[in-house]
């Protein structure tokens, strides 16, 4: 049983002052996420080849390489945004944090990851 | 945070059965959640058939009939019967809303009475409302401005800024909307909830305050505010009809618009 | 046996019974006072009853049009059928101005006008010029200027830090042998556990007791517990048998329609089509006071020109005003017409009935809101350490009949002024006199009487009865023979008590004990209205005999009194209407034909 006052609990630590950068940041990555996977849906229709050929060719293009990079660093910050609120939601005590950790570690070598391929492919 | 596995003594079991006066013809099934807490036993849902030729159209009449001519320990939180106190609300087929403004004919097949979801409940359909309290409490809900009113009338507001609390000053935190939010059942230790944050708003749009930057400040949380997903069921059970989804939208939109 | 009960004591400066609109006020303005207060409520303050309050709270603060103090006195004099006390009158309706302004800068979101002013509408009886033209005078929130101001003052309790003890249920009044009363005794309803409150003023705000009747506008929980205190502990209540019929009430569910619809330009009309209310008040018309309006129907129903396919109510028109009006002013009335009578308003007349509304009578007080008793001939004598404000009391401004929108008024200048008056007689910290066991004794042989009752009739079958036989023996009309035959069932009501049955023995949230003590607490009060009413041979206000048409300004101008026994005997005794003025500013109005 807990003797603090209900007001007491409700107020808990105060707020964090922020949460709107998180908020904006998962909109504003939706939104650049809408055009570059319509985008690369329709690039990957229209290979003329279904084949890896095709694909490092259509790479090596300078447009190509350069939205795949945007595409990738914005897909696993939403991602990041997205799983934290899930982590947030559902996960409690040291594995919250610890899910967070490695959330964040795994989005960032993603991120580095796909990078990497893009660069490797396109030179 | 989400809690998985259920706490002692919590799964409901089937109950008493109460059938219907004989004679009756028109007799609809009311299955009401019971508690007692006073045996420490396993909440059981109980069956009610009630005779609906001698009852009046609202679930709260049929309760009332139920306590007064079948089972007197049943108990419920009621006042107005008119859908303003916010005394009555509860889980009806499914659904939050006021006992005493919902027409039984609305509900197809038997009426399933709960009490509101993900509360802690103190017996039958009495839950405890203690944090949801202290969360309107800790919005800070009234007026704050450091300019004195005059002395001997009142502040001047024009008729658009009135218009403003249209949809929100008619809250009468009865807690349908915060009950029915899965982040408000997940997180209510730190999420604000729907009510809460409506009434926040009611504040911030209130033309004669003066606090709003601090209310903003008080409100940009990862969790007191920024657990709401937009699941939109806070204004899908609002029995007033009101959109505490969208003023907390309003919220949202005035923290970004003052950083940008 | 008493003994056997566990008992927490806490002691204050003030205790406040009670959390409405007039509750709320005076706990707040004594919390701000310094003194150390506690508001006791069997309900969440926001749920109390003044919450359902739609139109307005008057006050003459011309916003829309003239207005003087004077006329709203005058319109309150004439409205009580001149059974109001006039000084008190007249405190109220100087206090009204000040008191709203007080609101307004708490935050209450009061409608507005094109200039930003508070919005004000007409209402029942309110008049410009002492009855010549009609006055725009109760200000409003939309039609829940009582939700707007109950959870206002709720906001502002917050923000003061007053202390509740939320769903605890006052049981009795802690009254010491000289007749000081010294604190109140009650039950938490989350553990079923007992808690004596020591306080050197208690402040009674429990409301009224609508729910003696069938048909009634109030809600379940009012049950004016707080008068019933009152009688257990000895004391009188004042003209109980004044009791008010709010013309619209929704047939059937019998929930309330403001009479702000009709301010707004709604109308009523009978089986033939014909607005009726112009023959029976030529001036007001729809606008009359509310017992002319209610006796007008009645009698339309009662000649046969009821709508409906029995007959039995009466049609009130909106659908003329326009959309545009109903969503700005109106949007509550609307929705309480769908719900209750699937009508829209905009296209079909509501279906209404004159249903019980509000007490004009309750425990006598002056217009520092200090219980006042007949007592060695001095009619004005204080109870000492009790006060009662609100529909539980009868100050009496309200005389014979309320005025529509007096009430919100009546709660927030006498709530303010029971503040202030405490502030002048508690000074804060003073130690509280011993208190001997078998004052607390006494209160737990009736609590433990209660508990344990094993009678073989329920409480609700008791309730029933009584709410059918005063529906039908003390309605809009009454004649000695019928007052007689009820007085009969409510004594026979009275006494089954004894063999009432508890069937919930358990401690937590046990409401059938509640609703069983909220009966024991209905019944001395219903015995009082009837004995009141029976003993009034006169026809005034809201009291309209059909075998005593006529006011008797001779022999009733006055105050009745009635002590109503343990055992429901009732002894009846009489107070002076106080016929004089606070100040030279205004003088008494002197009594004459009350034609609206």
């Amino acid at each position: 049983m807990s003797l603090r006052t209900p007001l007491s609990a409700a107020k808990g630590l105060g707020s964090a002052r922020e949460g709107a950068h998180h908020w904006w940041m998962q909109r504003l990555t939706s939104l650049a996420l809408l055009p570059l996977t319509l985008w690369l849906a329709i690039s990957i229709v229209m290979f003329p080849e279904m084949d890896y050929a095709s694909a490092v060719a259509w790479m090596q293009t300078p447009v190509a390489a350069i939205a795949m990079s945007l595409l990738v660093i914005s897909l696993f910050y939403h991602v990041q945004l997205g799983l934290q609120v899930i982590i947030e939601d559902y996960v409690g005590g040291a594995l919250k944090i610890a899910s967070l950790i490695a959330l964040n570690f795994t989005c960032i070598v993603m991120v580095f990851v796909g990078l990497y391929s893009i660069i490797k492919v396109s030179f | 945070m989400a809690q998985f596995n259920l706490p002692a003594n919590s799964i409901v079991k089937k109950g008493k059965e109460f059938p219907a006066p004989a004679g009756a013809t028109n007799v609809k099934r009311f299955k009401v959640y019971r508690y007692d807490p006073d045996s420490g036993s396993n909440p059981r849902v109980d069956t009610y058939d009630v005779d609906l030729d001698t009852c009046g159209p609202m679930v709260l009449d049929a309760l009332i009939k139920i306590k007064n001519e079948i089972d007197p320990t049943l108990t419920f939180r009621r006042s107005c019967r008119e859908g303003i106190c916010g005394s009555c609300s509860m889980n009806i087929d499914g659904g939050n809303t006021l006992a005493c403004i919902k027409a039984i004919s609305d509900v197809k097949g038997d009426v399933k009475v709960y009490p509101l979801p993900h509360m802690e409940v103190v017996k039958d359909l009495v839950p405890d409302l203690t944090n949801f309290y202290a969360q309107y409490a800790s919005v800070k809900p009234w007026m704050q401005s450091d300019t004195p009113p005059p002395p001997d009338r009142e502040r001047l507001q024009s008729k658009e800024d009135r218009e403003q609390l249209e949809g929100l000053e008619e809250c009468i935190l009865c807690a349908c909307c915060s009950t029915s939010c899965p982040s408000y059942w997940w997180n209510s230790d730190r999420y604000l909830g729907p009510a809460a944050l409506l009434s926040a708003y009611r504040w911030i749009a209130d033309s004669r305050d003066e606090a709003t930057g601090e209310r903003l400040d008080e409100l940009e949380d990862p969790f007191k505010l920024y657990r709401c997903h937009t699941i939109m069921n806070c204004t899908n059970s609002c029995p007033k009809g009101l959109n505490p989804a969208k003023a907390i939208t309003e919220i949202k939109k005035l923290i970004v618009k003052r950083k940008n | 046996m008493a003994n056997s009960y566990e008992i927490t004591d806490h002691t204050y400066d003030v205790l406040v019974v009670g959390a409405g609109g007039a509750g709320l006020r005076a706990t707040l303005g004594m919390a701000a006072s310094g003194l150390s207060t506690a508001c006791i409520t069997k309900v969440f303050p926001t749920r109390s009853h003044t919450v359902a309050a739609q139109g307005g709270m008057s006050a003459s603060l011309g916003n829309m049009g003239d207005d003087d103090w004077r006329w709203h006195m005058y319109d309150t004099v004439k409205g009580s059928d001149w059974l109001g006390d006039q000084d008190a009158i007249e405190y109220m309706c100087r206090e009204a101005v000040p008191a709203i302004v007080e609101l307004e800068h708490y935050g209450v979101p009061f409608s507005r006008t094109d200039d930003g002013k508070i919005y004000q509408r007409p209402f029942g009886g309110m008049t410009t010029h002492y009855g010549e033209g009609i006055a725009q005078r109760t200000c409003a929130a939309a039609d829940r200027t009582g939700h707007a101001i109950l959870h206002t003052l709720y906001q502002q309790s917050l923000k003061h830090n007053a202390e509740f003890f939320i769903e605890y249920f006052a049981l009795d009044l802690l009254m010491a042998e000289d007749g000081t009363c010294c604190g109140v005794m009650a039950i938490d309803l989350a553990t079923g556990k007992l808690h004596r409150f020591r306080g050197h003023e208690v402040l009674l705000a429990t409301g009224g007791y609508g729910r003696t009747y069938f048909s009634c506008t109030s809600a379940h929980t009012c049950t004016g517990d707080g008068n019933a205190m009152a009688l257990r502990a000895g004391l009188p209540l004042q003209d109980m048998e004044f009791v008010q019929f709010h013309p619209t009430g929704i047939y059937g569910s019998g929930c309330l329609i403001t009479e702000g619809s009709r301010g707004e330009g709604g109308y009523l009309t009978n089986a033939n089509g014909e607005r009726f209310m112009e023959r029976y008040a030529p001036n007001a018309k729809d606008l009359a006071s509310r017992d002319v309006v209610s006796r007008s129907m009645t009698m339309e129903i009662n000649e046969g020109r009821g709508v409906g396919a029995e007959g039995d109510h009466i049609h009130l028109h909106l659908e003329h005003l326009g959309a545009d009006v109903i969503a700005e002013r109106l949007p509550g009335i609307a929705e309480s017409a769908r719900i209750f009578a699937d009508i829209d308003v905009n296209k079909d007349p509501i279906p209404v009935l004159p249903t019980v509304h509000y007490n004009m009578g309750g425990v006598p007080t002056n217009y520092h809101g200090e219980v006042v008793n007949l007592v060695d001939g001095n009619p004005d004598h204080v109870v000492p350490g009790l006060m009662a404000i609100g529909e539980a009391a009868c100050v009496s401004v309200h005389g014979a009949n309320r005025l529509g929108s007096n009430s919100l008024l009546d709660l927030i200048v006498f709530g303010r002024a029971a503040a202030k008056r405490a502030a002048e007689l508690v000074k804060a910290d003073t130690p509280h006199r011993s208190l001997p066991d078998h004052v607390t004794d006494k209160v737990l042989d009736r609590f433990d009487g209660i508990r344990f009752a094993e009678g073989d009739t329920s409480t609700a079958e008791i309730r029933l009865d009584l709410q059918k036989t005063m529906q039908s023996h003390a309605a809009v009309f009454r004649t000695g023979e019928s007052l007689t035959t009820g007085m009969e069932k409510v004594n026979g009501l009275n006494a089954s008590f004894s063999n009432v049955s508890v069937a919930d023995k358990s401690m937590i949230w046990n409401t059938d004990l509640i609703e069983t003590l909220e009966l024991s607490n209905l019944l001395p009060q219903a015995v009082a209205t009837v004995a009141s009413a029976l003993n009034r041979e006169e026809s005034r206000g809201a009291h309209a005999r059909d075998d005593f048409k006529d006011r008797d300004d001779e022999k009733w101008m006055k105050h009745s009194l009635a002590n109503v026994s343990a055992t429901g005997e009732v002894r009846m005794e009489y107070r002076p209407v106080h016929m004089t003025t606070m100040s030279d500013e205004v003088e008494v109005f002197p009594p004459k034909a009350r034609v609206y």
